[in-house]
C-alpha cells in the first residue's frame, strides 16, 4: 500500500471549490425552479409568474453560465478556475439583464399602460448566486484589473439593456418614472446628510483620535462613549435625542437631530482607527525621529500621519458605508432621504417602491466602499502597502 | 568635546544614573558598556535630552545643553539606535535626508549628500536610494541607519547598540566598516554596547558602568591590564589574552613577502618557484592575482600526479581582510585547521599572509601591553 495514499485523498477532495459549486447551484435553481419575472396589471395587484423562456435567448445563456460555473467549480483548479468563475458570474449577471429586458418588453409592450414586470424571486436568487460566485472567485487576492474589468462589464451590460429599452418596463423603473423628481431630491438629501455627518465626524474624530493616542483619559472616555453610542439602535437614538434637544430649545425632528445621530455613529470608526493608526507606529521610528531633532508637530506631520493615514481612511470608509445605511432611518423624523421611499412603499404595500428606495442605497454604499478603498490604496506609501500576493 | 559633571537620573526610588562624571575628547570613540540596567542607554539619552537629568551638568562643545533648545541640540548630534527606526513609508534616500531636510538644505545639496553617504556605508547608490526599508536586510538597514545619523555631518555621533540586531558575521563586517569610516571622519562618538569584544575593538576609551555608577574609565588596554576591581576584571572576561588580539589588526603583523606561483604552471615549475629546498608553501594565484589555493612541496616527494600538490580554496571563505582583527584571523585558522591564513583585499587579490608564529610574535615582541600579557597573571 502506498503510504501517502491516505493523505493525498482529502487534499484532492479539498481542491474542489465547494463554495463556487454551491453558488452556481443557487443561481441555477433560482433561474429554473423559481419565477424570474412576474407580470402585474398595476402597482397594487399581485402578479402572475412567467416562464423562464419569456426572457428569450438570454434566458438560456443564463442557464448555460450557471451550469458552466458548476462544472468549473468541480473540475478546474487554481488561477484558471478563479478566472473562469469570475467570467461565469459576469455571464450570469449580464444574461439576467438582457433576459429581464426581453421579458419586460414582450410582456408589457405598451409604455403607456400601467402593466409592469417585477423582478421575481428567481432573479434575485440568481443575482445572489452570481454574487457568491464572484466572492468565491476573488477569495484569494487576484489582480485588480480582472475584477475592475468584470465589474465594468456587468455595469455596461445593464446599461446597454436599459438603453435598448426593455428595462424601463420593469416595475422598479416604472416607479422611478413616476417618482423621478422626488427620487432625485431624496438622493440629494441622502448624500448631503451623509456628507455633512461624515465631515463633522472627521473634524471631531481625527483630533479626538490624536488626543486619545496621547492622553490616557481622553482615550478611555472617547472610545467607550463612541462604543456605547454604537450599541444604541438608530431609531432609539433618534428618540433619545428629542429630550436634550428640546431642553436646548431645538427641534427634535428634521435635519438637525438626523445629522447629530449620523455624526455620533460615524465617530467610533474614525476615532478608533485614528487612535489605532497612531499607536501602531513603530516606537523606534518615533524615537529616531525625536532623536534626530524633529519637533512633536514635525513628527506627527512627517512620520505618524503618513503611517496612520491608511487606517484613518479605512475608518472613514466604514463610517461612510454605515451612515449611508442609517441615513434611511432618519426618514422617520421627517428628513427626505431614500428611506422615505421605503417607508411609503411599506405603507402602500408596494414592493417596487421599497426597492426604488433600497436598491440605490445598496448601490451608493457599494460605490462609496470601492471609491474609498481606491483612495486608501492611493495614499498608502509603497513602503507600507500590503501587496496582493 | 562632551563633559558630564556629577550627572544623576532618578526614576522614583531608583537611581538609573548615579553621580556620573565623564569627559570625552574630540575625535574620540567612548564606549559605554555594562550589564543591562546599568544606565548606559539613559546616559546616552541624557546627552541629546531625550532624557532630562535629575541633577548635574552636561556640556557639548563647551555649551551647557540646557541652554540649547532640544531640537536644535539633536540636529547637531547624529543618532543611531539598535532597532534602527527607519521610517517605513520613506525610501532609503528620503530616510537619509531627514536631518538635512529639517535643516532646510536645498534639493541638490541633499541629493548629492545622500549619494555620498550611501557610498560611504558601502551601498550602491543606484540600487538602494529608491528602496523601501522593508526591502533591506538587517545589515543593510543598519548601514542606512548609520548613514542617516551622519547625514548633516554632525561632529558628534550618539550610537545605541547600532550593530546589535544583526548576526555575528554581519556585525563583524559592520564594525570593520565603522572603524574605517571613523578613521576617515574622526567624529566624537558615544557608543553604547553590551558586547565586550565590540567595545575593545572600537573604543579609544571604555566607560564601564554598573548600577548607574562609573566603575572604570580607561583605554581598552587599561581595562584589560589594570582592572580597578574584581567586577571590572570579571566583566572583561577570562579570555583577556584573546581579547587583546581584537586590538591588533591583521596588516600590522602580516608577512607581505609570500612566494606565489601562477596556477597554470607545471608541478616542476611550481616546485621550483616555491623553492622547495627552503620552504614548503607557495600560494597559487590566477592571472589577476586572485588566490586560488596553495602548493605544498611535500606532495612532490610522493611523486604523485600533476595537480596533487595544489590545495584549492575559495578566497571568500578561507582568507581574511587586512583590517580584520588578529582574533578573527586566529579563529578562522583554528576553524579551518590552517597554520597560516592568506590576507586578501575585497576582491581576493593576495596581499600576504599571517602565520600562527606571527601571532605569537605579536604577543612576545609587540607593543608593551601585549608583551605584558604572559606575566600579568603571576602578579601578586
Amino acid at each position: 500500500m502506498e503510504p501517502e495514499a491516505p493523505t493525498s485523498e482529502p487534499r484532492a477532495a479539498s481542491t474542489v471549490d465547494r463554495v463556487g459549486a454551491a453558488a452556481a447551484l443557487i443561481a441555477l435553481s433560482g433561474a429554473v425552479l423559481l419565477p424570474v419575472y412576474v407580470l402585474r396589471a398595476n402597482r397594487i395587484v399581485s402578479g402572475t409568474d412567467q416562464p423562464l423562456a419569456v426572457g428569450g435567448p438570454a434566458a438560456w445563456t443564463l442557464v448555460l453560465f450557471a451550469v458552466g460555473a458548476f462544472a468549473v467549480a468541480l473540475l478546474m483548479r487554481g488561477r484558471s478556475r478563479e478566472r473562469a468563475e469570475l467570467a461565469c458570474a459576469v455571464g450570469i449577471l449580464a444574461s439576467l439583464a438582457w433576459a429581464l429586458a426581453h421579458a419586460a418588453s414582450s410582456l408589457a409592450p405598451d409604455p403607456a399602460s400601467p402593466a409592469r414586470v417585477s423582478i421575481g424571486l428567481g432573479a434575485w436568487l440568481a443575482m445572489a448566486g452570481a454574487a457568491a460566485l464572484w466572492f468565491a472567485a476573488t477569495r484569494t487576492p487576484t489582480d485588480r484589473t480582472a475584477r475592475t474589468g468584470a465589474a465594468a462589464l456587468v455595469a455596461a451590460s445593464w446599461l446597454a439593456a436599459g438603453a435598448w429599452g426593455g428595462l424601463s418596463r420593469l416595475s422598479i423603473l416604472r416607479e422611478y418614472t413616476l417618482q423621478a423628481n422626488t427620487f432625485w431630491n431624496e438622493v440629494g438629501t441622502h448624500l448631503a446628510l451623509v456628507g455633512i455627518s461624515l465631515g463633522l465626524a472627521v473634524i471631531i474624530g481625527v483630533p479626538l483620535g490624536i488626543l486619545s493616542s496621547r492622553v490616557r483619559w481622553v482615550r478611555t472616555v472617547s472610545l467607550s462613549a463612541a462604543g456605547l453610542i454604537q450599541t444604541v439602535p438608530s431609531l432609539a437614538l433618534l428618540g433619545l435625542l428629542v429630550l436634550p434637544l428640546a431642553a436646548l430649545g431645538l427641534p427634535g425632528i428634521g435635519p438637525l437631530p438626523g445629522i447629530i445621530a449620523l455624526t455620533l455613529y460615524a465617530l467610533l470608526p474614525v476615532v478608533r482607527n485614528t487612535y489605532l493608526g497612531l499607536t501602531q507606529v513603530d516606537a523606534s521610528a518615533i524615537d529616531a525621529g525625536l532623536g534626530m531633532g524633529m519637533t512633536r508637530l514635525q513628527l506627527l506631520r512627517d512620520v505618524e500621519a503618513p503611517l496612520a493615514l491608511p487606517l484613518v481612511v479605512e475608518g472613514v470608509r466604514i463610517a461612510t458605508v454605515m451612515t449611508i445605511g442609517i441615513a434611511a432611518v432618519v426618514a422617520f423624523i421627517g428628513v427626505g432621504t431614500l428611506g422615505v421611499l421605503i417607508i411609503q412603499g411599506l405603507g402602500y404595500q408596494a414592493d417596487d417602491l421599497i426597492l426604488l428606495g433600497a436598491v440605490p442605497i445598496v448601490l451608493l454604499a457599494v460605490v462609496a466602499d470601492a471609491g474609498l478603498r481606491a483612495i486608501g490604496r492611493l495614499i498608502t506609501s509603497p513602503g507600507i502597502r500590503v501587496e496582493a500576493r | 568635546m562632551i563633559t558630564l559633571d556629577d550627572v544623576t537620573k532618578r526614576y522614583g526610588d531608583k537611581l538609573a544614573v548615579d553621580g556620573l562624571s565623564l569627559e570625552v575628547g574630540e575625535g574620540e570613540v567612548c564606549v559605554l558598556i555594562g550589564p543591562s540596567g546599568c544606565g548606559k542607554t539613559t546616559t546616552l539619552r541624557m546627552i541629546n535630552r531625550l532624557v532630562e537629568p535629575t541633577s548635574g551638568r552636561i556640556t557639548v562643545g563647551g555649551r551647557d545643553i540646557r541652554s540649547v533648545p532640544p531640537e536644535e541640540l539633536r540636529r547637531g548630534l547624529g543618532y543611531a539606535i539598535q532597532s534602527v527606526g527607519l521610517f517605513p513609508h520613506l525610501t532609503v534616500a528620503q530616510n537619509i535626508a531627514t536631518v538635512p531636510r529639517l535643516l532646510g538644505w536645498d534639493r541638490g545639496r541633499i541629493a548629492a549628500r545622500v549619494g555620498e553617504l550611501l557610498s560611504l556605508v558601502g551601498l550602491d547608490r543606484g540600487a538602494y536610494a529608491t528602496k523601501y526599508p522593508r526591502q533591506l536586510s538587517g545589515g543593510e538597514a543598519q548601514r542606512v541607519g548609520v548613514a542617516r545619523a551622519l547625514a548633516a555631518d554632525p561632529p558628534i555621533l550618539l550610537m545605541d547598540e547600532p550593530f546589535g540586531a544583526v548576526d555575528p558575521l554581519t556585525r563583524e563586517r559592520l564594525q570593520a566598516e565603522f572603524a574605517r569610516i571613523q578613521r576617515e571622519l574622526r567624529k566624537t562618538v558615544i557608543f553604547v554596547t553590551h558586547d565586550v569584544d565590540e567595545a575593545i575593538r572600537l573604543a579609544d576609551r571604555i566607560a564601564l558602568m554598573k548600577d548607574g555608577r562609573l566603575r572604570q574609565y580607561d583605554t581598552p588596554e587599561g581595562l584589560l591590564d589594570h582592572p580597578a576591581d574584581k567586577f571590572v576584571h570579571d566583566f572583561m572576561g577570562v579570555d583577556r589574552a584573546l581579547k587583546r588580539l581584537v586590538r591588533v589588526r591583521v596588516d600590522s603583523v602580516m608577512n607581505a613577502a609570500v612566494p606565489t606561483i601562477d596556477e597554470s604552471s607545471s608541478p616542476e615549475v611550481m616546485a621550483d618557484r616555491a623553492s622547495c629546498a627552503t620552504q614548503r608553501f607557495a600560494y597559487v594565484i590566477d592571472a589577476e592575482g586572485v588566490v586560488q589555493g596553495w602548493f605544498d612541496c611535500r606532495a612532490l616527494e610522493g611523486g604523485e600526479q600533476a595537480d596533487a600538490g595544489v590545495t584549492r580554496i575559495d578566497w571568500r571563505e578561507s582568507t581574511v581582510r587586512p583590517d580584520a582583527s588578529l582574533k578573527e584571523a586566529l579563529s578562522r585558522m583554528l576553524e579551518l585547521g590552517f597554520r597560516s591564513i592568506a590576507v586578501t583585499d575585497d576582491s581576493g587579490h593576495l596581499l600576504g599572509d599571517v602565520a600562527l608564529s606571527g601571532i605569537e610574535g605579536a604577543f612576545s615582541e609587540g607593543d608593551s601591553h601585549i608583551a605584558s600579557a604572559g606575566t600579568e597573571e603571576q602578579r601578586p
